[in-house]
């Protein structure tokens, strides 16, 4: 009596994708700086997913390969000079409307943009705001909570594993041990705010910084994050 | 009313079927009409915990496909006739049980017994799954370390949202902490995670802290559930458990370094 199951199962999944920009073509340029910026990464490097765009077209396929060759994995164009480059070497091209992209392009140490769980059209001024999502139960390992255009406060933990993510501030009441993400589709002047900082990610408009960027004092007080010139900025909240 | 209780934990090898024996064992010691199931298709191992591996006729999977009727397939304890057991099957998968098939022997179980104690699988699927779906209650068994913690921690998220009890709105599957294999020299070493630092990630109330022992390997290899062994600390621990979970105040023993005294040193106790 075994239970017939379907061939597949569909999920919206949030994926956090980095966006690369060909500035130059120069095949020995590019191998070097990606070798460094792999390396600044360390694990985290490791199978990281790239959307690649660029001003002109480009030869694509030296550049997949040397990004293939120190771990990272190009898997989206945006549509534009590289589609047709794109389309010969199999990998997929994202329209620039699948993109909400809302982060400034300035200094920012890794330039990554989120895709909307949904295929809606990328707001372009800002969203209608909700009133705040309160959750008051423990938020664990695996759990996802998403506060669609408004704030998501958290009144106990957020685990290790676990997400939470708002399209406007993340304010967490417990200890802050999983991802916590503000501004999801792009707002910059979104912030994470929470009272004991032990994450594994914290994020503002698609900048993001991992634990190991998050060491030393900032750790296990209470901090905000916040995007200052486009730099994902972590601080205490003292006074 | 039936208390329906899951025995689970995500990480496997953490002490969930060992608690499972005891926990039924000391219900049923305390005059409850207790069964225990197996929820581990495939993988049967309750039966010889609870050494009753030779009397396995029927099992779980016979009474959900209706091969076999539950007053066939439930096998009474040598020494308590107030706990049964129910096998699971070794020859199937865990595709076997399915959702109508578990309500339905549950609700059947409910009619005779005062407590239904479901043994899980390790995993967060199918097995693991049904075994948590009816629930009221929930024991997550955890080992004192961090891959152990965060599965507990996934099983607890899954507890106040992939239940019967949570999908219906009827209230939420109360949680107890089981801390197994805990060795408080090994804490104070810094090599085990301390009660403190679970129940700080965690965040449920702590029912009961089982000591690293040896008898209970020996427990499990000779089919006596440990806490038939009250000489041994295991033993004592689980009984412990077992009173605090019918309401009685009990303290925690076995948490602290035990300091020796001169007899104890002298004998190697």
């Amino acid at each position: 009596m075994t239970k017939s199951r379907p061939a597949l199962e569909f999920k919206g999944r949030m994926l956090s994708i980095t966006r690369v920009r060909i500035l130059d073509e120069n095949p020995t340029a590019i191998e070097a700086q990606l070798k460094t910026f792999t390396r600044s990464l360390g694990e985290a490097a490791e199978g990281l997913p790239l959307l690649l765009d660029a001003e002109s077209p480009v030869g694509l396929k030296p550049i997949l390969a040397a990004m293939r060759a120190v771990g990272v994995q190009p898997i989206a164009v945006v549509e534009g000079p590289l589609s047709e480059a794109a389309r010969e070497c199999g990998l997929a091209i994202l329209t620039r409307d699948m993109i909400s992209d809302g982060a400034p392009r300035a200094s920012a140490p890794v330039e990554s943009v989120r895709a909307a769980p949904a295929p809606a059209a990328t707001p372009v001024a800002p969203a209608e705001r909700r009133p705040a999502r309160v959750v008051t139960e423990p938020i664990r390992s695996g759990q996802q909570i998403y506060a669609e255009a408004s704030d998501l406060i958290v009144m106990t933990t957020v685990s290790p594993g676990a997400e939470v993510i708002a399209d406007g501030c993340v304010h967490v009441y417990g200890p802050l041990r999983g991802r916590a993400i503000a501004g999801a589709r792009g707002d910059v002047h979104a912030r994470v705010f929470c009272r004991r900082m032990e994450a594994e990610l914290m994020a503002v408009a698609g900048i993001y910084a991992v634990a190991d960027q998050m060491k030393g004092a900032l750790r296990g007080v209470a901090v905000q994050a916040y995007l200052k010139h486009g730099v994902l900025t972590i601080d205490k909240l003292d006074w | 009313m039936a208390k329906i209780i899951v025995v689970t934990s995500g990480k496997g090898g953490v002490g969930k079927t060992t608690t499972s024996a005891s926990f039924a064992t000391g219900l049923a010691a305390r005059g409850k009409k207790t069964v225990v199931i197996d929820f581990d298709v495939g993988l049967r191992n309750l039966d010889l915990i609870m050494g009753c591996e030779r009397r396995v006729v029927f099992d779980f999977v016979n009474v959900i496909q209706g091969e076999a009727n539950l007053r066939q397939a439930l096998i009474k304890d040598k020494n308590n006739e107030n706990l049964s057991i129910l096998a699971a099957s070794q020859t199937r998968d865990k595709d076997a049980l399915s959702e109508e098939g578990v309500e339905k022997v549950l609700n059947d179980l409910a009619k005779e017994f005062d407590y239904i104690v479901c043994d899980s699988p390790a995993g967060i699927e199918r097995g693991a799954h049904l075994a948590m779906y009816f629930a009221d209650e929930a024991l997550v068994v955890t080992n004192p370390e961090v891959s152990s913690v965060r599965d507990s921690d996934r099983v607890l998220g899954l507890l106040s949202s992939k239940t019967h009890k949570s999908e219906k709105g009827e209230g939420r599957v109360r949680e107890h902490l089981v801390l197994t294999r805990y060795n408080p020299v090994r804490v104070e070493k810094g090599e085990m995670l301390s009660v403190k630092d679970v129940q700080d990630i965690l965040a449920i109330p702590l029912l009961g802290v089982i000591p690293e022992a040896s008898a209970v390997l020996t427990a499990s290899n000779s089919g006596a559930p440990v806490i038939l062994d009250q000489n041994n600390e295991a033993g004592q621990a689980y009984d412990d458990l077992v009173a605090r979970f019918l309401g009685e105040d009990r303290p925690h023993r076995f948490v602290e370094v035990q300091k020796k005294g001169f007899l104890s040193k002298l004998f190697g106790g």
